[in-house]
């Protein structure tokens, strides 16, 4: 439960930072929605991996 | 000095270069590079208000500004920092900004005996409101800054009649601190302005519900406070409504509505910015390299 809880704070907050972030680039709300959305995948992809390698790091030095 | 009056007779064939130290030293007392400028009146406007908008909240906390500095300089300090801090410069954020006045508030009230220091950690009547108003000297003196650079930099750049912004780039960056996206309504970027103050609202409001409204206390928490209050809008709200509330039991979430109120602090220094900068570009658009078009 608390993983979903942190989840599904973390997911739209990533969106509305990549608002803020790819808004400087763009002069429209429509633009800056559309390319916020495809930043916001690109990051998940990053955290997951960042995930991935804190397990793995976890795995070595600590074990199950 | 002697570069600030060359940076307004010779223009300068890299625009994006910027104006040096001096202008940016200048700039921490209120009204100075105004006054270079020429700009009397707008001089002594910036120094009086920055200085009456600082003692109307030093009059409620005093000394409790050296309690919420970075660096405390309390008896453990170093002799430098608690030498230093009797002119006011233990970091007090964004006080700082607005030096003259920082500096003799510290001076006023300064008192390093024990007494003295455990005054410094007395919780005051309306120091929620009194810390807000100090801090929105500090950022007040830093827009009156900015709208100064942007004369030194259009008398650099703009030509022997330069062309009015579509609006101040110093008042929309202030507009935003106040209102998130208002600087780009007032830059006529009016949707991209709203998306952007409700990315920084609702991120902001996310973090006071998750800390049950206690997330943003200068007194408490000073260190992340400086973050927050770029949000000035928020943490205004903050000191007028949630932080007087009293604190019946931790709430379980308080260490995240604190990182996610900062982090809606820090966004708004992203928004700022970028409304300086849409103002900013209505007189010097960006050049794109030759060949980018294909």
């Amino acid at each position: 439960m608390n993983l979903l809880l942190r989840i599904a704070v973390y997911v739209p907050v990533l969106f509305l930072i990549a608002i803020v972030i790819v808004g400087q680039h763009h002069a429209t709300a429509a633009d800056t929605v559309r390319a916020a959305v495809r930043r916001t995948g690109r990051w998940l992809v990053w955290s997951l991996l960042l995930v991935l390698c804190m397990l793995v790091l976890e795995l070595l030095f600590i074990g199950w | 000095m002697g570069n600030l009056s060359a940076h307004m007779e010779h223009p300068n064939s890299h625009p994006a270069r910027g104006l040096g130290w001096g202008p940016f030293l200048l700039g921490f007392v209120p009204g100075l590079l105004q006054w270079r400028l020429g700009q009397k009146q707008r001089a002594v406007l910036a120094l009086a208000s920055c200085t009456a908008l600082f003692f109307a909240g030093w009059v409620l906390v005093r000394e409790r500004l050296f309690y919420w500095a970075l660096l405390t300089p309390d008896e453990n300090a170093s002799a430098v920092l608690r030498g230093l801090a009797r002119f006011g410069l233990p970091l007090s954020l964004p006080e700082l900004l607005n030096l003259p006045a920082n500096t003799l508030g510290a001076l006023l009230c300064w008192d390093a005996t024990p007494t003295g220091e455990r005054l410094w950690r007395l919780p005051r009547d309306l120091e929620h409101l009194g810390g807000f108003l100090t801090g929105a000297s500090g950022m007040l003196a830093a827009f009156w800054s900015a709208a100064a650079h942007w004369q030194l930099r259009l008398r650099r750049d703009g030509g022997a009649s330069p062309a009015a912004p579509v609006a101040d780039p110093a008042l929309c960056a202030a507009l935003s601190w106040l209102v998130p996206g208002l600087g780009h309504a007032r830059a006529g970027q009016r949707d991209k302005g709203m998306l952007l103050g409700a990315a920084v609202v609702a991120v902001f409001a996310l973090g006071l519900v998750f800390s049950h409204g206690h997330a943003v206390d200068r007194a408490t928490y000073s260190v992340w406070w400086i973050a927050q209050n770029l949000f000035g809008g928020g943490s205004l709200f903050a000191a007028l409504v949630t932080g007087p509330m009293r604190m019946v039991g931790e709430p379980p979430d308080l260490p995240l509505g604190v990182v996610l109120c900062t982090v809606a602090g820090l966004m708004n220094l992203v928004v700022m910015v970028d409304a300086y900068t849409v103002a900013e570009r209505s007189v010097f658009p960006v050049r794109q390299p030759a060949g980018a078009a294909a």
